[in-house]
C-alpha cells in the first residue's frame, strides 16, 4: 500500500498476486521481503514458486481431464 | 515454565475474553449485540499476534490477525499511549466489511506495552445506502457506510471529540451507535485491566514467555491434527447464486494442499470480483479457511495465532474472495464466508470422512429494517438473523435452526423483537421435511411470518440459497432452499420481491418500503444430508416421522421405509 507523502490518504493498494496480502511500502520506498517476478511484485519467493508450480500443474490438468469432487452447483 | 502454569495462564486469558464479551452484551444498546452476540473479544501481543479469544463469532476470530497486522503496520508502537483506543473497520486493510468495527486498546505495565485488548463487533447502522447496513444493491464501498482506517477514538484516556462527531454525523441512529461504541470500548477497558493485572501477578517477562509458549502449544497441536490428514491435493467448488446486481452466479473454487503438518488453502480459479456486494475481503478469505479447519480438527486446541501458523491462504486480488478497492463487500462476511468455509470442508470431506459434514444452510438470511418511531420521532434500525439447518454428520443429524457456520449468533427472541420493533410474529416454526435426506439428515430450516403493526419501514435483505440448494455429502441429498415472500396489506397474494418490486435478485435487495399491515414470510435454507438415506436407522427415522421432521412422502419414497 502506497501512502501519499503526508500519510493522509492512499495512492495505491498493492497486493501480492498470489496470496493477496496487502504490501505496505516502507517510508524509504520499496517493500520489505518482496520480490519482482514477470513485472509483478510478490510478497516472497515462496509465492513466486507457488505461482509457477500452480500454472504448470493446471496446464497439465487441462490437458488430461481429471475426476474432481462433486460440483454442488450441478447436484 | 510448566504445563500446569501454562494452562492456568491460558485459561485466565480466555476467561478475560469471555468477560469482555459479557460486558459488551450487557452494556450495548442494539439487539445485534445484546441478543445476537455478533461480536468477539480477544487479547493480542504487541506484534499483533492473537494470544487468546472468547468463543463468540468464528468469522471474527479468524479475521482478527489481519486487522491487527494493519494496526501494527500503520501506527508505530512508539505512538501508542496509555488510555488510547484505536478504531478500525476498513475492508481493504484486513477488515471484514464496513459494519465490523474493531476497537484496540494498548495495554501497558510500568510504561511498557505488553499487548492489546480487542473488541470487534457488527455495528447495526453504518450509514450508506440502506438503514441497518447490508446495502444489498451496493456497487462500491461508498454505498456501504463510513470507512474508518485505524484512527484513535480515545487518546491518553480522553475522547477525541472530532472523531466521535465525524462518526456519529454519518449514521442514522447516532444515540444507538454511541451506546454500542461505548460498550465495545468498555469491553477493551476490562480486557486492559485484567491483562495488566495478570502480567503484574506473574511478572512482565514471564507473561511474555507464557504468551509465546501458548501460541507454540496451539501450533504443535494443530500440526499434530494436520498430520492425521493424508498428504494430497483436494478440491471442491460451489457458487453464490447472484450478487444483487446481476443474475449471474459466482464460483468459489478451492484447492487444499496437505503436506505433512502444513496446509495451503488456494482459492485461485474462483470467479472475478462481483459487481454486487457478495465479495469477501482478504480477512474473510482467511477467517473462512481458519473456521473450516477449526471445524475439522480438535475443538479443544486453544484459538490463537499459533494454531493458524500451519495454514497458508492464497486469495487472488480482484476475485470474489479478495475484493479490490472500491468494490463492495458487505455481504461477503456473512453469505460468502459460509460458502467459502463449506467449500474448504467439502474439499477435505473425502480425506476426513468421519469428521466431515454436509453444508449447513450457509446463509444468515440477514433481515434489515429501519424507520421513525411514532412516539419519540427517533430513527431506529434492526439487524435480525434467521437460523439455518446444519449439515448431517457421520454420527448425528444436523442441528435444527441454529446460527450459520460463521456467526454463532442467536436469533432475537420473539418477545424482545415484538417489544422493541413494530412487528407481530404470526408464525415461528421448524420447516417439516426441509433437512436434506441422508443416513443422517440435514438440520431443519426455520420459517417465520411477521406483520408490520403501525410504523412505515424500509426493509432490505442479504441472503442466498434460493436458487441453489445446500448440498449433501457421501450420498446424502440436498437440503431445502430458502424462500422469501411478501404479502401487501389488503391482499392475500404472497409474492417474491422480484415480482412485487421488480428486483434483480429474490435474495439480495435494498430499500423495499413496508406499510402497516404488510406481511413478510422468511424461510431459511436447511442443511444437507450425510450418507445414503436408505442407510438411515429405521427406529430413528420412525421417530423423525412421528415428530414431523421427515414427511410421510420422504420416508417412503426417499428413505424407502416400508
Amino acid at each position: 500500500m502506497k501512502f501519499a507523502q503526508n500519510r493522509l490518504y492512499i495512492e495505491a493498494y498493492n497486493k501480492c498476486p498470489n496470496c493477496g496480502l496487502l504490501l505496505y511500502e516502507e517510508p524509504s520506498g520499496g517493500v520489505s521481503g518482496a520480490v519482482t517476478f514477470e513485472g509483478r511484485l510478490f510478497c516472497s519467493p515462496w509465492c513466486v514458486n507457488w505461482t509457477v508450480d500452480r500454472r504448470r500443474r493446471r496446464a497439465a490438468e487441462a490437458a488430461v481431464p481429471a475426476s474432481t469432487s462433486p460440483d454442488p452447483a450441478r447436484a | 515454565m510448566d504445563m500446569v502454569s501454562l494452562n492456568i495462564v491460558g485459561g485466565i486469558l480466555v476467561s478475560i475474553c469471555r468477560d469482555m464479551g459479557v460486558t459488551l452484551m450487557r452494556t450495548s444498546y442494539s439487539t445485534i449485540f445484546s441478543e445476537s452476540l455478533d461480536f468477539t473479544c480477544g487479547l493480542a501481543l504487541p506484534n499483533g499476534d492473537l494470544v487468546a479469544t472468547g468463543d463468540y463469532c468464528p468469522s471474527m476470530i479468524g479475521g482478527l490477525p489481519l486487522l491487527l497486522r494493519s494496526c501494527a503496520r500503520e501506527i508505530p508502537i512508539e505512538e501508542y499511549e496509555e488510555g488510547d483506543v484505536i478504531l478500525h473497520n476498513d475492508p481493504y486493510r484486513g477488515g471484514l466489511h464496513t459494519p465490523e468495527h474493531t476497537f484496540f486498546k494498548p495495554v501497558f505495565v510500568d510504561g511498557s506495552l505488553i499487548g492489546f485488548a480487542v473488541a470487534i463487533g457488527h455495528v447495526c447502522e453504518v450509514g450508506g445506502l440502506t438503514p441497518a447496513g447490508f446495502a444489498a444493491e451496493a456497487t462500491e464501498v461508498f454505498h456501504e457506510g463510513l470507512r474508518v482506517p485505524p484512527v484513535k477514538i480515545k487518546r491518553a484516556g480522553k475522547d477525541v471529540d472530532d472523531v466521535w462527531r465525524l462518526l456519529l454525523a454519518n449514521v442514522r441512529t447516532p444515540r444507538y451507535n454511541y451506546g454500542d461504541f461505548r460498550a465495545l470500548i468498555a469491553a477493551t477497558d476490562l480486557g486492559e485491566r485484567r491483562m495488566a493485572d495478570l502480567a503484574r501477578k506473574y511478572g512482565v517477562a514471564a507473561f511474555r514467555e507464557h504468551g509465546a509458549a501458548l501460541m507454540d502449544y496451539s501450533e504443535r497441536r494443530m500440526r499434530a491434527e494436520i498430520e492425521k490428514i493424508p498428504d494430497g491435493r483436494y478440491s471442491f467448488s460451489d457458487v453464490m447464486e447472484d450478487d444483487g446486481i446481476e443474475d449471474k452466479a459466482s464460483t468459489i473454487r478451492v484447492e487444499v494442499t496437505v503436506s505433512g503438518s502444513n496446509i495451503v488453502v488456494d482459492y485461485h480459479g474462483s470467479s472475478k470480483q462481483a459487481k454486487g456486494p457478495i465479495n469477501g475481503t482478504l480477512g474473510v478469505a482467511h477467517g473462512a479457511a481458519y473456521n473450516a479447519i477449526l471445524q475439522l480438527t480438535d475443538s479443544t486446541i486453544p484459538k490463537n495465532s499459533g494454531c493458524f501458523r500451519p495454514i497458508r491462504v492464497l486469495a487472488e486480488p480482484g476475485s470474489v474472495v479478495n475484493v479490490n478497492f472500491p468494490g463492495p463487500s458487505v455481504g461477503g462476511n456473512t453469505e460468502t464466508h459460509c460458502r467459502i468455509a463449506n467449500v474448504v470442508m467439502g474439499a477435505l470431506a473425502s480425506a476426513l470422512k468421519e469428521r466431515s459434514a454436509a453444508t449447513d444452510g450457509a446463509s444468515h438470511s440477514n433481515f434489515l429494517f429501519g424507520g421513525t418511531d411514532l412516539k419519540s420521532g427517533e430513527f431506529f434500525c434492526c439487524y435480525d438473523l434467521t437460523p439455518v439447518g446444519w449439515g448431517g454428520r457421520s454420527f448425528a443429524n444436523g442441528n435444527d435452526a441454529v446460527g450459520g457456520i460463521n456467526g454463532n449468533c442467536p436469533h432475537i427472541p420473539v418477545e424482545v423483537f415484538e417489544y422493541r420493533f413494530p412487528w407481530r410474529v404470526e408464525e415461528f416454526k421448524l420447516v417439516d421435511g426441509s433437512g436434506g435426506p441422508g443416513k443422517f439428515r440435514g438440520g431443519l430450516a426455520l420459517s417465520k411470518t411477521i406483520r408490520c403493526t403501525d410504523t412505515p419501514l424500509t426493509f432490505s435483505y442479504m441472503s442466498d440459497r434460493q436458487k441453489v440448494a445446500p448440498w449433501g455429502i457421501h450420498g446424502g441429498h440436498a437440503g431445502a432452499k430458502a424462500e422469501l415472500f411478501i404479502c401487501r396489506a389488503g391482499s392475500e397474494e404472497w409474492l417474491t420481491v422480484t415480482r412485487a418490486f421488480n428486483k434483480v435478485s429474490p435474495s439480495k435487495f435494498a430499500n423495499v418500503p413496508i406499510r402497516p399491515g404488510d406481511r413478510i414470510k422468511i424461510s431459511s435454507p436447511a442443511g444437507g444430508g450425510w450418507g445414503p438415506p436408505e442407510e438411515c436407522d429405521r427406529a430413528r427415522l420412525r421417530e423423525d416421522l412421528l415428530d414431523g421432521f421427515v414427511t410421510e412422502e420422504q420416508a417412503h419414497t426417499v428413505y424407502g421405509l416400508r
